[in-house]
C-alpha cells in the first residue's frame, strides 16, 4: 500500500509516523514545498527573544532519521493538484503519483489582512523557519516594530521583540489582547504587565497602510503614523485546503476540510489532519479549526493509522490551551464568558485568587481561576486562568473535567496535593468551583 | 468563499463584538470599536440582538444544520448514554 501526505508539520510527520507504526510495510511519502519537516514554529519567537539559543533545537529529528525509518520525504516539492477519480497526484517536477491514500496536512495561512503595502521588505509572518532564520539577523538592525493583531505568536512575539531590546507597538483592532478568546479580567495583568514594560499598546485601532521605498520604515494607522521597520503580522490562522477545494473535497464552515472521526474526508481515500481540516468542539459541537500543534499531531496519528489499514477514532476536542505572555501565563478550557456569551450558551461563572504554592515558600505566585458551568446539568463546560505558573497542567486536568462529564459540586470536594513547594494548602480550582456551586 | 463560510464569519464577528461590548462593561474594559458602515450595522445591531432573542435550542439547531465535520458521525460526549443527545 502506498500512502503519499501533503505536508510536513506535525500533522504530516505524525500521519507517516503512525502509518508506519500501524503497518511498517506500507509506502510512505511525504511533499512538502519547504526546505525541512517537523519542527514547532512555534518556538521560533523564544528563538527570536534568546530563550533558546538556536533554530536547529526547534527540530524534531533529522533528515537522516526519517530516510532511517523508511519515511520518504520530498522537500521542496510543490503538489500542484489532486484527482480523486483516478487517485492521482501532479508533482512539479515529477509529473503523475499514484497513492492508495492520501492524507492532506498542508496545513494553515495567515488570515493576511488587505493593507497597501504588504509587499515592503520588513513585513514578517512568523511561520517558516528558514525564513525565521533570516529574519533573526533582520532583528539585530531593527529599533522599532509594530505587531499588528494579537494571535497567539503574536503575543510572543512582543516579549521576544521586548527581550531583543526593540520598541513595540502593538496594534489590534480588537478592544483586549486576544479578545476573540481570552476574557478582559484574565488578560488583564498581562497588558499591564506590557504597558509597565514599554509596549505601545493600541486596542481598537488599525493599520491602514505600510510604507517605505522597498522596505518598511513606518505604518500608517487609525491614530497616526509609527516608525518601525519590521511589522510582525500576527492575524488568524485560516485552512490552507485550496489543494482540497479544487479537487472537490468537501469543506466546512470554517474552510476546513471536513472529516469524520477516522480524519476521513468526503473521499473514502482522502484523509486529513491539522490545520487544513476542522474538528467539532466537545461542548457545542460546533466544528474548529486553527487549534494548536498537539492537536495536530495527534489528528496526524488517527489519519495515519486509519489510512494504513488500522482503526482509531477521534474525540471531538475540548482544547486546553496556554502560553506565557510576559511575565504570566495565561490558560484555558473550552469557553471563556466572552466566547460563551458570544454563542448565547447558558453558563454561571465561579471565580477565585489563589496561590500556586504554600503562602511562605519562595517563589510563591498568584493565580486566579475562572470556571463555567452548564446550569441545568453542572458540568464544566470551560475555564480561564492566569498565573505566574501552573496553568498548563490545570488547563490539561480541566480538559479531561469538561470531556468526561465531571460537575463543578466533585470539583468543588476535590482533594489535592499539598507540599509547600510546589502546591498551596487550598487549591484554587476547587475555590473557583465552590464559588461556582454556591450560585447555583 | 462559501455561504456557509460567509455566514460564520460575518455571524461570528458581530456576535463577539456584540459579547465583547457586555463583557466590557461587566469587567471596566476597554470596549470594542463602534460599527462602521452599513453592513457592519446590520450584523452588530441587527443580526446579533435577534439572535439573543432565540431560545437556545432553536440557535443550537441552526448552527447544526450547517455543512461540516459535526455531521460526519463523530462521538457524542462520553458522559452522555448513548442515543441521548
Amino acid at each position: 500500500m502506498k500512502i503519499v501526505v501533503i505536508g510536513g508539520g506535525a500533522a504530516g510527520l505524525g500521519v507517516a509516523g503512525a502509518a508506519k507504526g500501524q503497518d511498517p510495510s506500507v509506502q510512505t511519502v511525504v511533499y512538502t514545498e519547504y526546505e525541512d519537516v517537523a519542527y514547532s514554529p512555534c518556538g521560533i519567537p523564544f528563538v527570536h527573544g534568546k530563550e533558546i539559543e538556536s533554530f536547529e533545537k526547534l527540530f524534531l529529528a533529522t533528515k537522516e532519521q526519517y530516510v532511517a525509518q523508511g519515511i520518504d520525504v520530498h522537500y521542496e516539492t510543490t503538489v500542484e493538484s489532486i484527482d480523486t477519480r483516478s487517485r492521482t497526484i501532479k508533482v512539479s517536477g515529477e509529473g503523475e503519483v499514484r497513492y492508495d491514500k492520501l492524507v492532506l496536512a498542508t496545513g494553515w495561512n495567515y488570515d493576511t489582512p488587505d493593507i497597501p503595502g504588504a509587499e515592503l521588505g520588513g513585513i514578517y509572518h512568523v511561520k517558516n523557519i528558514r525564513a525565521a532564520m533570516e529574519w533573526d539577523r533582520y532583528l539585530d538592525s531593527v529599533e522599532s516594530a509594530v505587531v499588528v493583531e494579537s494571535g497567539p505568536i503574536a503575543m510572543e512575539m512582543v516579549s521576544a521583540l521586548q527581550h531583543r531590546g526593540i520598541k513595540v507597538t502593538l496594534i489590534d483592532p480588537g478592544p483586549w489582547p486576544m479578545a476573540e478568546v481570552i476574557d478582559p479580567d484574565i488578560v488583564e495583568p498581562v497588558r499591564k504587565d506590557w504597558a509597565d514594560s514599554g509596549v505601545t499598546l493600541k486596542f481598537g485601532e488599525r493599520v491602514t497602510a505600510f510604507r517605505g521605498k522597498d522596505t518598511l520604515t513606518h505604518v500608517s494607522t487609525t491614530f497616526g503614523d509609527v516608525e518601525a521597520q519590521l511589522a510582525v503580522i500576527g492575524s488568524h490562522k485560516v485552512a490552507n485546503s485550496a489543494l482540497a477545494k479544487a479537487a472537490g473535497i468537501k469543506l466546512g464552515s470554517t474552510g476546513g476540510i471536513a472529516v469524520d472521526p477516522h480524519m476521513r474526508s468526503s473521499d473514502p481515500n482522502v484523509f486529513a489532519a491539522g490545520d487544513c481540516a476542522e474538528i467539532p468542539h466537545g461542548v457545542s459541537n460546533v466544528p474548529l479549526q486553527g487549534l494548536s500543534g498537539s492537536h495536530a499531531y495527534a489528528q496526524g496519528k488517527t489519519a495515519g493509522i486509519n489510512a494504513a489499514g488500522g482503526s482509531r477514532v477521534h474525540n471531538p476536542v475540548y482544547v486546553p490551551w496556554g502560553m506565557l505572555a510576559g511575565q504570566w501565563m495565561i490558560g484555558g478550557v473550552s469557553f471563556g464568558e466572552t466566547l460563551a456569551t458570544a454563542l448565547g450558551l447558558p453558563f454561571v461563572t465561579g471565580v477565585a485568587d489563589g496561590i500556586t504554592r504554600a503562602r511562605y515558600y519562595p517563589g510563591v505566585k498568584p493565580i486566579k481561576v475562572k470556571l463555567l458551568a452548564d446550569p441545568s446539568s453542572r458540568r464544566l463546560i470551560g475555564a480561564q486562568m492566569v498565573g505566574g505558573e501552573g496553568i498548563k497542567e490545570r488547563a490539561d486536568f480541566l480538559g479531561i473535567v469538561a470531556r468526561t462529564g465531571v460537575t463543578v459540586d466533585t470539583l468543588a470536594t476535590m482533594e489535592n496535593v499539598y507540599s509547600p513547594a510546589i502546591g498551596a494548602l487550598n487549591e484554587p480550582i476547587a475555590m473557583a468551583a465552590q464559588a461556582l456551586v454556591a450560585k447555583l | 468563499m462559501s455561504f456557509f463560510r460567509w455566514l460564520r464569519s460575518n455571524s461570528e464577528h458581530a456576535l463577539l463584538s456584540d459579547a465583547q461590548r457586555r463583557m466590557a462593561a461587566r469587567y471596566g474594559a476597554n470596549p470594542p470599536a463602534r460599527p462602521h458602515g452599513l453592513k457592519d450595522r446590520w450584523w452588530r445591531q441587527v443580526f446579533a440582538p435577534v439572535y439573543r432573542f432565540l431560545p437556545w435550542g432553536l440557535r443550537r439547531s441552526t448552527m447544526q444544520a450547517m455543512p461540516g465535520s459535526h455531521r460526519m458521525g463523530w462521538p457524542k460526549p462520553e458522559y452522555l448514554p448513548p442515543g441521548d443527545h
